[in-house]
This record gives C-alpha cells, structure tokens and sequence, in this order.
C-alpha cells in the first residue's frame, strides 16, 4: 500500500466519520443574526391567550436575530379551525414564505397541505401539538407527557397530604389527545409509584373546554362525591372554571382546584386559596424556542436529524431527538414545568405584564390594544 | 274538574302540559340520584337557568314575530368581553352603570339586526346568521386576542354570583335567577296586556292582516329585535358575573340552546303562539335534564345524545298530553256552547 493510497483512505474514512463526530460532541450551532426570512407563526386558533403568549415569545426572538423578514401571525377561528390551517398553510405557500410554525388542529389532516409546503421548498415545523412525522422538520414539544402526569401528582400529593384523599379530573373533550394521553399518564404514575397510594381517582368528567359545561361539571363532581377534596383539570379552560365555581359555591377551603393553568388568570384564586398549586409550561419560551429552531432550519445552519446540538439564545442549549411517542420523528424537548403557587404567583403575573409592556414598544398595530391591556393591569 | 275547565284557557293548556312534564321529569331522576332533592341541586338548576332564560324571553318575542335571531350568542360573548374590560380599566363603574352599558350595547347591536330584518326585508335567518359571524369577529378584533381575566374585575362582581337575597329552607334566592324571574314577570305582563305584545301576536298570525289591520309591522319586528338584543346585553352581563373568565370563545354555541328552550316551551317556530313563561319552563325543563345527566354520571359520548332522546321525548309525551287536554277542553267549549244554544232556543 502506498502513502498516497493511504492518505486518501484515511480522507475518506474521517470524511464518512467526521461529520457525524461533530454533530454529536461539536460545539452547539449558533444562529448567525440579520438573514431575511419571512416566516408565519400559525396556532391553533385566534383568541387564546396562550397562543398570544407564544407570538410574543416569537416576536422577542425575531427581533433578537434581527431578520429583516416579516414575521405573520395568522390563525383560524375556533369553528374553522382544520380548514381553516390548510388555507393559511396554501396560501402561504403561493406567497412563497421561507417557513412555517405551525401548532396542528389535526394530526392526519393538515398532512397533505403541510407536504406540499416542504415540496414548495419551506421549513415546516410544529410546536405545541404536531402533525405525522412526514409532514414536518420537526416538533417542538412543550414536555414530555409522562412528565404532565408526574407533576399532576405531585400537585395532588402536595395538596392532599400524607393521609390523601378522594380527587376527579375535569377534562377537556373526550377525545382530545393531550389531556387523554396526561391524564394516562397521571393514572400510571398513580398505578405504579407507592408514595401516591392514598390518592384515589374517582371520576373522569369532561367540560368540553366551554367555561359554562366545566363549572357545571365541577359543580356536579363535588354533588356526586361528598367526600371530594381536589379537582384536576389539565386544562386552561377548566381550571378556571372550577376555581370560580367554588369561589361562588364558597368551598375554597374545603375543595381545592388544581391542573394546567395560566398563572395571569389564576392569580386571584391561587391568592384566595381556591387554586393552591398549578402548573404550566411557558407559552412565551414554546413560542421563542420554536423561531430559533425554525431561524436555524431555514437559513440551513442545521439540519434536521438525530442528535444535533445547537443553542437557542436566552434559553441555552438544545438537542435535537427521537421522538419516544411517535415513531421516526423527531422532537426537541422544552420542559420544565413550572408550578405556581402563592409564593411564586405574584412575580410570574408581573413578568407577564411586563412583557406586554415591552411588546408594545416594537410593535405598532398592536400598540392600541397593548396599552388597553397596560391600562387594566395598572387598574 | 269541571270547573278547573272554566278557569283555565285552551292557551294555558301549554303551560300546564310542560308543567306535568318537568314534574314527570324531576320525580324520574329523583329516584334514579340519590340526595336529589336537596337545596343544592335546586340553586344549581336556577342559577344554570338564569342566563338561558333572560335570553330566551327575548328570543320569544322575536320568534312570535315568525322571525329568529341567530346572533344571541355572539351579542352575549361580545357584551361580556366589552363589559369586562371597561370594569377593568375603571373599576369605580357601579352595578346599574354596568348594567346599563351591557343592556345598551346589546340593544345597538339587536337594532343592527332589526333594521336590516324589518326595512331591508331581508329574511332573519339570513341577517341573524350574517350578525353571528361579524359580531364573533368584532369580539376577536376587539379582543386583540387578550382575555379578560378574573383578577381584572372589581369586587362587586366577583362576589354577586354567590350573594344571597333571601333564603328560605336553605333555598337561596340569588341575584341572577332573580334577574332572570324578574325579566320573564314583566314580559309576560308586557306579551297578554299591552298593545305592543298583542301586535307581535298578531303579527306573527298572520302578517298580510296585521298589515291590513295598520299595524306598523315593521317597527314591530325592529322593536322585537332591538329588545332581544338588550336581554342577550343583559345576559352578557350576567355571563361576565358567573365566569369571571372570558375569553373570545365566550357564549358560543349558545343560540342553539336558548332556540330549543324556546320550541320545547311551546313558542310556535312559524309565530303568533306561545308565552315568555312557556319559553322559561322549557329553559327548567332543558337545564334540569342537562344538569340531572351530568350527576347521573354517564359516559360522556353518550351525554349529548341522552339529552337530545330526553328533550324528544319531553316534547312527544308533551304533544299527547296537549292533545289529550285539548279534547277535554274542547268537550266543556261544546257543552258550554250548546247550553247557550239550549237558553237561545227556549
């Protein structure tokens, strides 16, 4: 063998090797700020303040990459919502946008739609609630299912005490994925973990996430089950609820409400006792994470596979991961938790407004409503 | 028995059917739900009923006219929000100034529908469907998809739901039901003895006569519309009150409950008959079976269909016992009648 053959073996070998190598123990890529991208931020649907949240966490890091692009935050209304995506998504395809986040109203159906927007040559990548794997970079998850239901006992645990109790769930709609798969979660660690034996899971009941059919169902649990002392709703919309029901029924001492909640409107009834602990994920971070990965697929300074590290500014390093819920796709894992509690409520209500206040600096359509809501949070 | 017949006129025949019913009703859930009958499962039922109600009775003159109003749910969801964000930016406005503010908007917002039904002939249906999208994207707009939140609304509201007038037996009589009582008393009074609600009866009878008659008819309708409006206002308010919560999502869907309150309370979809008590019964009857299933604790899948099966069924069990109550009627107007033929003939 001579030295040059040698030579161009090794050069072969660490070319095969080496890029792998630097994908799993290189430096962290590092998204290079000013390129132009247009990009639209798609949610589930309009008026939902958590989704106002993660704009506004897109927004911070729009700004912060300094894309001289436009940023479009565009979503269906709640009776529209499925058709209402796939015309957002074809019509941003004809306006040839660079890329696409979107938080999918439909596993299977938007497939076709979002296909066809990778085809057209734009990044797609979901967050908060994914589409199937082939029609996607990526997905952005919030936390890991498993984890929902861990911090659900926890909460419980922390509420009830040692000596535990009898506790319900209140639901969103039978059929909606993520509570179903939280709830099994919070039902396995209830199975499984001794230190939750005393918790004891009496009923499943669903408020469909109308304010009016989760009081009422709360109400309903607390008439069914006399010995009732928590109701856990891992959702938004029935936390609330179920809080300002035992506010009006004057059972905050008796019957605690605890779940998935927005801590700007459960700060009232944390403070009163009706609410004692809840959590939730930052929709503001979903949302900032979410543009950082996107910026760095689209000005193709990553690629979307196994293992790549890269750093999403303020929120330090990320990796890129198999997705243990869904087969051959991809995830990257927000998480934590945070759980809120009278301790901790009045600062996080006050980041929030600060936030707003900040928003409306930069952004002069929203300007008008950004002072409405200085205004109330001043009154 | 006889003379219960005298009393009582065919057109209160209705009442007193649905009546039976809801009786029928509360007796077969009192043995199927144990600790049914207690003060609790009471203000449950009238509190669920209050909101529904108020907006029923304005559904039912509008109905009476042989017209609809599609948009209730959105005025409510749109009045609430507006409401909720003036009390937050001044939380000094009083009950009666909020009061005011919701009735008013909802009254623009039902003159919107009532100008357009009454000059611009343009079928309610059409116009009513039309208002329910753009009063929806008003509320989203005007929203800038914030919400109002709980800890924004002054104290005053928070604790109203819950305050209690006067209780007796451990039944409360709370701000809202009696609203709601309030409301259905005087346009009830307003439908049998003034003008105005014998006009929309006749209206709705036969509008070519009524036009024959000279009754402005579609100042009428108008009227009609602009005070459904004012009440869904209304119900906006007592929405904010109870939910403390709005996002812009708030009261959807909401027609369809106060429409099949209205038609199960014996309103004549195609107008000119049925009452605002009519309208409220069927309110008790719809919320009792609602909240009756929900503490019967049944799979979910199944809840929406029960309901549907109970309504139906209230509403065929109704249609016989009118039927049967209007033969025994009919039977003394005979024998009333002949008798009078008796005393001309001698």
């Amino acid at each position: 063998m001579n030295k040059l053959r040698f030579l161009i073996l090794v050069t072969v070998i660490l070319a095969v090797i080496l890029p792998g190598v630097s994908a799993q123990d290189g430096d962290p890529i590092v998204a290079e700020p000013g390129q132009e991208l247009n990009m639209v931020l798609l949610p589930k649907t309009l008026g939902n303040a958590v989704f106002d949240q993660a704009h506004e966490g897109a927004m911070e890091a729009h700004e912060e990459l300094e894309n001289p692009g436009e940023l479009i935050f565009n979503a269906p209304t709640p009776d529209n919502a499925i058709p209402g995506q796939i015309e957002i998504i074809e019509s941003a395809i004809t306006q040839e946008v660079d890329a696409i986040m979107i938080s999918a109203n439909d596993y299977e159906q938007l497939l076709p739609s979002t296909q066809s927007a990778m085809e057209a040559g734009i990044t797609v990548v979901t967050w908060d609630s994914p589409v199937a794997p082939e029609g996607e970079a990526l997905f952005i998850a919030q936390v890991d299912f498993d984890e929902t239901g861990q911090v659900m006992a926890d909460m419980a645990l922390s509420i009830l005490g040692e000596e535990g109790g009898e506790f319900a769930i209140l639901s969103a709609t039978p059929d909606a994925s993520n509570q179903n798969a939280w709830i099994e979660a919070l039902q396995t660690v209830l199975e499984e973990d001794d230190t939750y034996e005393a918790l004891e899971l009496v009923d499943i009941v669903y408020g469909n996430d109308d304010p009016d059919d989760s009081y009422n169902e709360a109400l309903g649990l607390i008439d069914s089950y006399p010995d009732l002392q928590l109701i856990m709703a891992p959702t938004t919309v029935g936390i609330a609820a179920a809080a300002k029901a035992m506010f009006d029924e004057g059972l905050c001492s008796e019957i605690a409400v605890s779940g998935l909640g927005l801590p700007a409107e459960m700060q009232e009834f944390t403070e009163l006792g009706c609410a004692p602990q809840f959590a939730l994920w930052s929709f503001t971070d979903l949302g900032y994470l979410t543009y950082y990965v996107t910026y760095l697929l689209a000005t193709g300074a990553m690629e979307a596979e196994e293992g790549v590290t890269f750093e999403a500014g303020r929120m330090g390093t990320y990796t890129i991961e198999a997705d243990p819920t869904r087969e051959d796709a991809l995830r990257v894992l927000m998480g934590p938790f945070s759980v809120y509690t009278e301790e901790n409520i009045d600062e996080w209500a006050m980041d929030e407004e600060e936030m707003d206040e900040e928003e409306g600096e930069g952004d002069e359509e929203g300007e008008m409503e950004e002072e409405a809501t200085e205004e109330s949070d001043a009154g | 028995m006889r003379r219960v017949r005298y009393f009582i006129r065919v057109q209160q025949l209705r009442e007193i059917s649905l009546l039976l019913i809801l009786a029928a009703v509360i007796y077969f859930f009192g043995r199927e739900i144990e600790d049914y009958y207690t003060a609790r499962m009471y203000n449950r039922i009238a509190t669920q009923v209050a909101l529904i109600a108020v907006i029923a009775v304005g559904q039912t003159l509008v109905v009476l006219t042989r017209n609809i109003d599609l948009s209730v749910g959105s005025i409510v969801g749109f009045t609430a929000f507006y409401l909720g964000d003036q009390l937050s930016k001044n939380p000094n406005i009083d009950l009666e100034t909020a009061v005011a503010i919701a009735v008013g908007v909802g009254a623009t917002m039902g003159l919107v529908n009532g100008l357009i039904v009454a000059y611009g002939r343009v079928p309610s249906i059409v116009v009513t469907l039309g208002t329910l999208a753009i009063y929806r994207g008003l509320l989203v707009e005007y929203s800038g998809s914030q919400s109002i939140q709980f800890r924004q609304l002054p104290d005053w509201i928070k604790t109203l739901p819950s305050e209690v007038l006067y209780e007796n037996f451990g039944l409360d009589l709370r701000p809202l039901p009696a609203i709601a009582i309030g409301v259905m008393l005087v346009f009830q009074v307003v439908l049998l003895y003034t003008i105005f609600g014998r006009r929309l009866y006749a209206i709705g009878s036969s509008p070519e006569a009524a036009e024959l008659a000279g009754i402005p008819s579609r100042r009428m309708i108008m009227l009609a519309f602009v005070i459904s409006g004012a009440l869904s206002g209304l119900g906006g308010f007592m929405y904010l009150a109870r939910i403390g919560t709005i996002t812009t999502d708030a009261a959807r869907g909401l027609e369809l409950q106060v429409v099949a309150a209205v038609v199960v309370g014996g309103v004549n979809i195609f107008g000119g008959s049925g009452t605002v008590f009519g309208a409220f019964i069927g309110v008790i009857l719809i919320s009792t079976i609602e909240l009756s299933l929900i503490r019967m604790q049944i799979n979910e899948f199944w809840k929406d269909a029960l309901l549907g099966a109970f309504i139906m069924v209230a509403v065929l069990i109704d249609t016989f016992i009118m039927g049967w109550l209007r033969a025994l009627w009919s039977r003394t107007e005979l024998r009333r009648a002949s008798s009078v033929q008796k005393v001309q003939s001698i």
